[in-house]
């Protein structure tokens, strides 16, 4: 029986087109990796239990309901079948065409995912299914698998209660015809009208018990459940229900409630409370206007904050935990200085990181020159990184200062925050803000039952955990406005299936953002504002000669001493500063901030201070003269501060070496009195790349276009017992690896036949046709037409790849 | 993109174009939720704090109202996490409320039982409460009103004093306009006290804050218990109100070194109150002489700490606090909301000048150059002794007589802070010097003097820092400040901001040795007058010519 529904489900698989075969490896990616070779393995990975499973956890609560009808309807099955019960558990939600056009969508979509197929008019579960969902529906197991291991006489003392007075007659007859006492109890309990008469004997108690247990979970605990009880002795209401069969015991201390009663009970219904239709998001209406502008505040300030980030750790870095991670201290250190609170601090830190923008380097947590080139770009730009790396990395910033299952505290940028399926529930959360009308903030609540509707199967605790962690956190990185999901947020998630790849969310959000302004307001307090970012040049003029006060839409810099002793000693000279404010400033120069200037400048550079690494000291004026005459000498690059000083740039080491070769006799001084300013430059770490954004859920176009080739042609060469066809004479031209694997790329998008030279496993150097499907972790996935079979090939035997035009 | 004249920045500091064409209405928006911080010529910042918004939410306002102010103004988007922070702080006002309960007396009542669970387990809120006699509501020691909300406050979880007032013992006073009336915004002052209950009138000096306290004594209309800076301050207090008031001679009484007097209105000075003989405030029973209806505190950012400590006591009286400026250089600022009130009332200085109801001022800093021994000198000096060496360097004395020269047929001020420097300036310049060891007699005497023009200069120390109403000076020179005091400075400048009987403008100089510390402190003291707009020239001391420096 199994395996006559294995090969119909196979040629039910071969029956389809390759367009449908296309889009059952992009809903379910994980059957082709590897590709299989052929129809028949195709067909038995699709039946496997977590290849089933995997498709399962991707249906939604209606979806999966529809399933679970089919499943539990004696077969054969029309669509006809599977409306009634579903009509009768939907019934109240929504019109009666709204449940036929859902209940088509459904069943296209099973077909689509190979979970049902067709067989005649009937449907059916594909092989796997039925178990992979055992139990269907939160049901109990059927009566005949509850009194299993009931023994004869248990089941005859409970027979005889079910037929009762009226119906001993009917159960004797029975029992004459040979049948098995528990088929008899089976036939008996899947009869509506003898349950209904059972139920109805029963006492109120333990009719409640019984609706208790009706809608799941169908089994409870209790002591010594497989007790002797007839419907005379029976004492408590749970006895009531034994005696009669209504309940069955299943192990010593457990009982449940037989299938079939639990359908009666259910009164035709499979499902409580079921909507063809995903619940409603209900919320706050904002203006969608309003909510993009809120929104690209946050991402702005989101932005800053983590250049400030990058900028705190470059002077002071924080040292990475001997287990990975950021200490809980530096954390909360970081938090304060960038006055935000702990988990926002920690989602910035992972951020950063996600995007490539810190790592660790020599035990400490630094900037990489990846940095470098990030801050130096528009806003915008910067943005679109940081998000995009947010919506693909892995880890939970969320979790961070909570603890593991071991009760061990979870840092920042340890590797303990990975959660796998984090990136698909971010993607998911925002598609159901996207689905949100324009301008309605959901409730967190109503997204949550939302996401529960489309993946029921998924734990539900951890989702909605990561689900609200993305709420929070989209929000605090200006995807989301007010609640709502902004434009820039809905470009960048790609959410209208258009790949942001010419940087639409860039141009959206830029439209939204400040624009730099080149001027600035000089007060007489002595603060510069100005009122938007500033022109880079001015930016970076002004953060040299004034220090910044505030920052956020404008910034507001204030002119002291110390800044402009600063942009003096940077070269600027007092009539260069006030030319700079005078052009810059929107209105003149106060008399308070020119006397300043020229003030500080007056007394600027009176004490000369400079660097030497070494010096020469010598009582004698006259010996220095010498030296310095000396022609040798000029290598040292010597200078004379005083008549019995003279200064070098070569070190102390090197000088003392020069002048001996020279044929004088110094002795090195102490280090003490030697002034060696420098400061250090900020530091930097080599990054890793930036995680690469997943791209949707699976695989893309081209390649499911090229597995379902790949199978095809194999399958073709399976079932025909095709002969292979022999290779071209000759040797194929060698290639370099990575023209190799770029020509096999474009032979997979291109769906084109290539002629390669292979070394086989003993090191002889063959030749094959191949019809490349898949190349992935070093190995191409290739229907072999010169062995009419599809292989898998290391991609470091190929030793060269060709067009193949024959 | 909005173009508002608001730039709200990160750090919750909102930048108000004032060229704005829409910046008045902005300002009026943003005012009850903000503090103006600075309010130089073309960008005023005001700055959203936790007690600002606490005020505003005393006022009545709702986050709605400051988020949509903030949405509706700003040039650029706000970020939602200001927003939202906002938000939460503006709901933490008022989960908490003192209330009188008929049966338990004063209780702690809660809207939200979390954070009553929270305070509970403070280990300093817990000694100050009762019984909890249910879910939502705790008795409190009725004689720790005070200390409660100081606690309350410091766990970020303000308490609302609902708890009512006491109206004292019932005496008349009513104001007397004959040939004066009540200036509008001395009135809504005054209004805005009364209709609040308890708390800060913020007004510029020179702008009638006394007479504020008049009319809002005038509400009251029951016995007062004024509270003032000095003996001086007490009798000019004592003048006005037998001026601006139907009270009599007999009726106000002075409560001070000298005097014992307890009448219906006690005029008495913090010193008296702050005296302790063997460890104990001798002069407390006098908050319990009376059934006081209104406690005045003059100059509230003054306030010494043993005088807040007893203030937690009298959380049943209504009390007014007035001062031209909340900055407290101890930074007290949360101990003046809990215990005497928030803000009820605030206006910029310079909006009042423009108004006409302060003289407005120039400021001028004068930068004198140290010799050359002078400055040898100076940078051997201990460092506790430079800055009393730079700021009575003898250069000060001569910029000071050039400038008396130039004002020759003004009333001047010459202020400073070191007495022999004061008297060697009183001989140079011929004047009467008014110092702490001055008799009161022969204080009142030279300022009726010099009211009444019979003297030109007056040097004084730093007992005329406050509450000297000297109308007529309308030029100050500050030779030397109490160091980096940013209030000092601004009540310096107040003692020539009355409006002059010939609307004419003041002058205010400041004379600093260059390249010292006296310029540094002069920085700081200067700040809280640059940020109110007052731009200071600078001048240098050889500019002094007998041209006018300022021109």
């Amino acid at each position: 029986m199994e395996a006559m529904t294995g090969t119909e489900f196979t040629e039910w698989l071969r029956g389809r087109s390759d367009g449908q075969l296309r889009t059952l490896v992009a809903a379910r990616p994980e059957l082709v990796t590897p590709v299989p070779a052929h129809m028949d393995a195709l067909a038995a990975r699709a039946s496997t239990p977590s290849a089933v499973g995997r498709a399962l956890d991707r249906l939604d609560r209606f979806t999966l309901s529809v399933l679970e009808t089919l499943i539990l309807r004696p077969p054969p099955v029309t669509r006809d079948d599977l409306r009634a019960p579903l009509a009768r558990a939907a019934a109240g939600k929504g019109a009666e065409s709204a449940l036929d056009h859902a209940l088509d969508e459904a069943l296209e979509r099973l077909r689509t995912r190979a979970l049902v197929h067709d067989s005649g008019p009937a449907l059916r579960p594909a092989p796997g299914v039925a178990e992979a969902l055992d139990p269907p529906a939160a049901l109990g197991p059927p009566a005949a698998e509850v009194f299993r291991h009931h023994p004869p006489e248990r089941i005859e003392a409970i027979l005889a209660d079910v037929a009762g007075a009226r119906g001993a007659t009917g159960a004797a007859a029975s029992a004459r015809d040979g049948q098995a006492p528990r088929d008899r109890l089976t036939a008996l309990l899947a009869d509506d009208a003898t349950v209904a008469r059972l139920v109805g004997e029963v006492s109120p108690q333990a009719r409640a018990a019984l609706e208790e247990l009706a809608w799941g979970p169908p089994t409870g605990r209790l002591p010594n459940a497989h007790r002797e009880v007839t419907a005379a002795s029976a004492q408590s209401p749970i006895e009531q229900l034994l005696a009669r069969g209504l309940l069955g015991a299943t192990g010593e201390e457990t009982v449940a409630l037989p299938r079939e009663v639990a359908l009666f009970l259910r009164d035709g219904r499979i499902h409580r409370d079921l909507s063809p239709c995903p619940p409603e998001l209900t919320g706050t209406a904002r203006g969608p206007a309003l909510a993009d502008r809120t929104a690209a505040g946050q991402a702005f300030a989101f932005v800053r904050a983590v250049e400030e980030l990058c900028e705190l750790w470059s002077a002071d870095p924080p040292g990475v935990l001997r287990t990975g991670g950021l200490a809980v201290r530096d954390l909360r250190r970081t938090a304060q200085l960038l006055d935000l609170p702990e988990w926002a601090a920690g989602l910035i830190v992972e951020v950063a990181h996600a995007a490539g923008l810190v790592a660790a380097g020599e035990g400490e947590w630094l900037p990489t020159n990846g940095y470098d080139s990030w801050r130096v770009r528009a806003t915008e730009d910067r943005w679109t990184v940081l998000a995009t790396a947010w919506l693909a990395m892995d880890r939970v910033p969320g979790l961070i200062g909570g603890r593991d299952d071991r009760d061990r505290p979870l840092n920042a940028l340890h590797a303990d925050l990975r959660r796998p399926g984090v990136a698909q529930v971010r993607a998911r959360t925002l598609a159901v803000l996207a689905a949100a009308p324009p301008g309605l903030a959901p409730d967190p609540g109503s997204v949550l039952a939302r996401l529960a509707w489309e993946q029921p199967r998924r734990r539900a605790a951890l989702r909605d955990q990561l689900a609200e962690f993305a709420l929070r956190e989209a929000e605090h990185i200006g995807l989301t406005g007010l609640g709502v999901l902004s434009e820039h947020g809905r470009a960048l998630a790609q959410i209208d299936g258009l790949p942001d790849a010419d940087g639409r969310a860039s141009a959206l959000l830029a439209t939204l953002l400040p624009e730099p302004v080149d001027h600035v307001l000089l007060q007489a307090d002595l603060t510069a504002v100005a009122p938007g970012p500033l022109t880079t040049d001015l930016g970076r003029w002004l953060a040299l000669a004034a220090d910044v006060e505030s920052k956020g839409g404008a910034t507001v810099y204030r002119f002291g001493e110390r800044s402009v002793r600063r942009a003096l000693d940077a070269g600027q000279s007092a009539d260069d500063l006030l030319a700079m404010l005078e052009k810059h400033s929107a209105t003149g120069v106060p008399q308070p901030l020119r006397y300043l200037v020229t003030d500080v400048a007056r007394r600027h550079g009176r004490i000369r201070v400079g660097t030497a690494s070494s010096y020469v000291r010598c009582d004698d004026p006259a010996l220095l003269d010498e030296v310095l005459a000396d022609k040798r000498a000029g290598l040292l690059r010597l200078r004379r501060l005083a008549p019995t000083v003279l200064a070098s740039k070569t070190s102390r080491a090197g000088l003392v070496d020069s002048l001996r070769a020279m044929g004088y006799a110094p002795v090195a001084e102490s280090l003490e009195g030697d002034v060696v300013v420098a400061r250090a430059d900020a530091r930097r770490t080599e990054g890793r790349l930036p995680s690469r954004p997943a791209g949707g859920s699976g695989p893309d176009a081209d390649v499911a276009a090229a597995a379902v080739r790949a199978m095809r042609a194999g399958d073709e060469a399976h079932r025909a017992h095709r002969r292979p066809s022999g290779a071209p004479d000759g040797q194929v031209p060698r290639t370099r690896s990575t023209d190799a694997i770029q020509a096999l790329q474009e032979a997979i998008r291109q769906g084109s036949r290539v002629w390669i030279g292979y070394l086989d496993s003993q090191g002889h150097a063959t030749s094959r046709i191949l019809e490349p499907a898949r190349l992935e972790g070093g190995y191409l996935t290739a229907y072999d037409e010169t062995r009419a079979t599809v292989h898998r090939f290391a991609l470091h035997r190929i030793t060269g790849v060709t067009e193949y035009g024959g | 993109m909005n173009d508002g004249p608001l730039i709200v920045q990160s750090d919750k500091t909102l930048l108000l174009e004032v060229d704005h064409e829409r910046a008045g209405e902005c300002r009026k928006a943003i005012a009850p939720f903000a503090e103006l911080e600075r309010a130089p010529e073309h960008v005023h910042t005001y700055r959203v704090t936790p007690l600002a918004l606490w005020n505003a939410r005393a006022a009545g306002h709702d986050a709605e109202q400051v988020v949509d102010a903030l949405i509706g103004y700003s040039r650029y988007p706000v970020p939602h996490a200001l927003l939202v922070d906002i938000a939460e702080t503006m709901a933490r006002y008022g989960r908490l409320r003192l209330e009188k309960h008929p049966i338990q007396g004063l209780t702690l009542t809660t809207t939200d039982r979390a954070v009553l669970e929270e305070v509970l387990r403070s280990k300093k809120v817990r000694p100050m409460l009762g019984e909890r006699f249910s879910p939502d509501a705790v008795a409190v020691h009725p004689s720790e009103r005070g200390n409660i909300k100081q606690a309350l406050l410091k766990l970020g979880w303000p308490a609302e004093d609902l708890a009512g007032y006491v109206d004292g013992e019932h005496h008349p006073i009513d104001l007397r306009e004959d040939g004066w009336t009540l200036r509008p915004y001395q009135k809504e002052a005054a209004d805005a006290f009364w209709h609040g209950g308890s708390g800060v009138v913020v007004l510029p000096c020179g702008a009638g804050k006394t007479i504020v306290g008049a009319a809002a004594m005038a509400h009251a209309k029951a016995t007062t218990l004024i509270l003032v800076t000095n003996t001086v301050s007490a009798h000019q207090w004592k003048q006005e109100l037998l001026r601006r008031t139907s009270l009599t001679e007999d009726e106000i009484g002075e409560y001070t070194g000298t005097k014992k007097e307890i009448r219906p209105v006690t005029i008495a000075t913090y010193q008296v109150m702050t005296t302790r003989r063997q460890g104990t405030y001798r002069h407390l029973e006098l908050f319990d002489a009376r059934d006081w209806g209104l406690v005045v505190y003059d100059e509230v950012h003054l306030l010494p700490a043993p005088i807040f400590r007893m203030t937690a006591d009298l959380q049943a009286r209504r009390r007014v606090g007035l001062t031209a400026t909340l900055v407290r250089e101890d930074g007290r600022e949360g101990d003046v909301f809990s215990l005497i009130g928030p803000k009820r009332y605030d206006a910029p200085w310079k909006e009042m000048e423009n108004q006409g109801w302060i003289a407005p001022a120039d400021c001028v800093e004068v930068r004198v150059t140290l010799s050359d021994e002078e400055r040898l000198a100076y940078a051997m000096a201990e460092s506790e002794e430079r800055y009393r060496f730079c700021s009575t360097t003898p250069s000060k004395t001569r910029v000071t007589e050039a400038l008396v020269r130039r004002h020759g047929d003004e009333q001047v001020l010459v202020i400073g802070q070191y007495i022999d420097q004061l008297d060697e300036l009183g001989e140079h310049l011929d004047a009467p010097v008014i110092k702490g060891e001055t008799r009161v007699r022969e204080r009142e005497r030279l300022f009726q003097a010099f009211r009444d023009k019979e003297i030109n200069v007056l040097v004084v120390s730093k007992v005329a820092n406050f509450s000297i109403d000297l109308p007529e000076a309308s030029v100050a020179i500050q030779v030397s400040g109490t160091f980096g005091s940013r209030q000092e400075e601004a009540q310096r400048l107040g003692r020539v901001l009355r409006p002059k009987a010939d609307g004419g403008g003041a002058r205010f100089y400041s004379i600093v040795s260059r390249d010292t510390v006296d310029q540094e402190f002069a920085a700081h003291r200067q700040r809280f007058l640059a940020e109110q707009g007052y731009a200071y020239q600078i001048v240098d001391a050889d500019d002094i010519g007998e041209e006018d420096p300022a021109r």
